[in-house]
């Protein structure tokens, strides 16, 4: 028995440090010169250097990238959110016979394969003069959050106590006053969570921006991997920096995140 | 809740008809696209109906990716249930409170990761002379050179493992708490009548999970239909055909190599149409 608890905890050990362990070697790499990173043992001793990083923040197509990704991302959720969490606080609240076949419809736009979406669309934006423009990748990646935060927001608006709600209507509250003055800010932790949930979805989204930009709208996922297409010719420190400032802003969203799935399971149990 | 507001009609409506449009359009024009013979290279089309779906048929690479997708499809899923429910499981036996909270934060960051960054972070890892991830063979061998990314027996399994590593140890985190939702009664129960610990898992909790398991599942079965992203950036579909699955092959036919719009959209319309018939009968069934 002490043995299988010994077995049993280095296994989880090994699986924590598989986790974290292929992205920490990734950051160091982006602090090494290249003699120090094409070496058949790996160098875990070598002299920092911080060209490979200046190098990426120096490049106008990096920046560029980022900005897109950042006004593409950011314009997409916010639109998410207005229209979105609305419409799910009426499905959780205001429940009719619809409700079910709503919800259903939502989740279904999740089974859409990109490609199938892709293809189309691109035709679309080139006749209306739009391919390669920050509008058409903003309009597409809001179907994204619409439907992703409208789906995560339905239970977290209601696990909002019913009570609550009831004494504000009692009180003389109007139903779009209780929506914004009670049900919005006693679900706000929830909330905040589908919110960043959606954000690092569309931050990550790549096949869709790949087809409907070819310069100017380029995203920060879609800079990254020519960066790559260049083969060897890139020093690998450079591309690993860029690896790591694309990872960076998800990963920002750490703690929401974990608090947010930890509040989904806490509702379970009670 | 006040029975009479506008507040239902105001809220939902807008959202639904937005959304309705954003989703109906492409896909009605997916379908109309496949039925015509539209390039990249020309603006000149013309209705042909139903003969890309026919050439499709006849078209053995495609046969191929159909293959490759559903291989991809099976190894993934079952691969991050079992990863996730072993992990699970261990970290609700071994673990104390805080070390699980340590696991659960360290367990969410691949998922967070961009697919791109997942897939670079491996490739150099699986790279034959310089990866971090075959240093331990070159060692053990005393420098014999593995490739798992150019040998088409091994390359699929190599794609899956990064897919795997992000969504395995996060699943392992919601089959925690999941485990930690339980009552303890039953467990305590089973213990009296002296069950060994593996046993209280395989006959007693992982049953009584058996429905958000199985809804788990389903949602990694969504999941895994979006390997764009790592196997472009990984293998691009090779060595050969090894990896091409069906969005791959879609995509490399209507934009890198012949540019045949309709024919990729042909493509898409069948894995759009199969995947919403399997996963809408799926759901029912889930729901029951």
């Amino acid at each position: 028995m002490r043995l299988g608890r010994l077995i049993g905890k280095t296994v989880l050990a090994f699986a924590g440090f598989m986790a974290v362990f292929p992205l920490l070697w990734t950051a160091l790499n982006s602090l090494k010169n290249n003699v120090d990173i094409i070496t058949r043992v790996p160098r875990v001793v070598f002299t920092p250097t911080l060209a490979n990083i200046s190098y990426i923040i120096g490049r106008d197509s990096v920046m560029t990238g980022l900005y897109n990704s950042v006004i593409a991302c950011g314009v997409a959720v916010l639109i998410g959110v207005v229209l979105g969490l609305p419409a799910a606080y009426a499905v959780a609240r205001y429940p009719n016979r619809w409700a079910g076949d709503i919800q259903f419809f939502v989740l279904s736009l999740r089974f859409l394969p990109p490609v199938a979406v892709a293809i189309p669309l691109m035709v679309i934006w080139l006749q209306l003069g739009l391919y390669d423009t920050l509008t058409a990748l903003i309009v597409t990646y809001s179907l994204l959050t619409i439907s992703v935060i409208m789906w995560l927001a339905i239970p977290a608006f209601q696990a909002v106590p019913k009570e609550v709600e009831e004494a504000a209507f009692v009180d003389g509250y109007g139903a779009y006053s209780v929506f914004w003055r009670i049900a919005l800010p006693v679900a706000a932790r929830s909330l905040i969570g589908a919110v960043a949930f959606s954000f690092v979805l569309v931050w990550n989204e790549f096949l869709i921006a790949l087809m409907l930009s070819s310069s100017n709208a380029k995203t920060l996922p879609i800079v990254a991997s020519e960066l790559s297409q260049q083969g060897m010719n890139v020093p690998w420190g450079i591309l690993n920096a860029s690896v790591v400032l694309l990872s960076l802003p998800p990963l920002l969203f750490l703690g929401v995140l974990s608090g947010f799935l930890n509040s989904v399971f806490r509702q379970k149990k009670t | 809740m006040p029975r009479r507001s506008s507040l239902p009609v105001t809220f939902v409506v807008p959202t639904l008809v937005i959304l309705l449009i954003l989703s109906m359009v492409p896909t009605l024009y997916a379908i109309v696209i496949a039925l015509q013979n539209r390039e990249l290279s020309s603006t000149a089309y013309s209705y042909v109906w139903f003969s890309n779906f026919v050439d499709l048929f006849f078209d053995r690479r495609f046969l191929n990716a159909v293959w490759v997708s559903v291989k991809w499809e099976v190894v993934t899923v079952v691969a991050t249930m079992a990863v996730a429910i072993g992990l699970g499981v261990l970290m609700f036996e071994v673990a104390s409170p805080r070390l699980r909270n340590i696991y659960c934060l360290l367990f969410i960051i691949p998922v967070l990761l961009p697919r791109v960054s997942a897939a670079f972070v491996w490739k150099f890892a699986y790279h034959p002379l310089y990866g971090i991830a075959t240093y331990p063979y070159r060692l053990l061998t005393g420098g014999l050179i593995f490739d798992p990314l150019s040998k088409p027996a091994t390359a699929l399994f190599a794609v899956a493992s990064v897919d795997v590593w992000q969504w395995g140890l996060f699943f392992a985190v919601i089959v925690l708490k999941l485990l930690e939702t339980l009552p303890p009664q039953p467990i305590e129960a089973a213990r009296l009548d002296h069950a060994r610990r593996w046993q209280i898992h395989a006959y007693v909790t992982l049953p009584m999970l058996k429905a958000p398991l199985i809804s788990l599942m389903f949602v990694k079965m969504i999941e895994s239909l979006r390997s764009f992203d790592l196997i472009y950036v990984m293998t691009r579909g090779g060595p050969g055909v090894a990896t091409e699955t069906l969005d791959m092959y879609a995509f490399s036919q209507g934009f890198i190599e012949s540019g045949k719009v309709s024919y990729a959209s042909a493509m898409a319309v069948l894995m759009m149409i199969a995947t919403v018939i399997t996963f809408t009968m799926l759901w029912k069934r889930v729901q029951a």
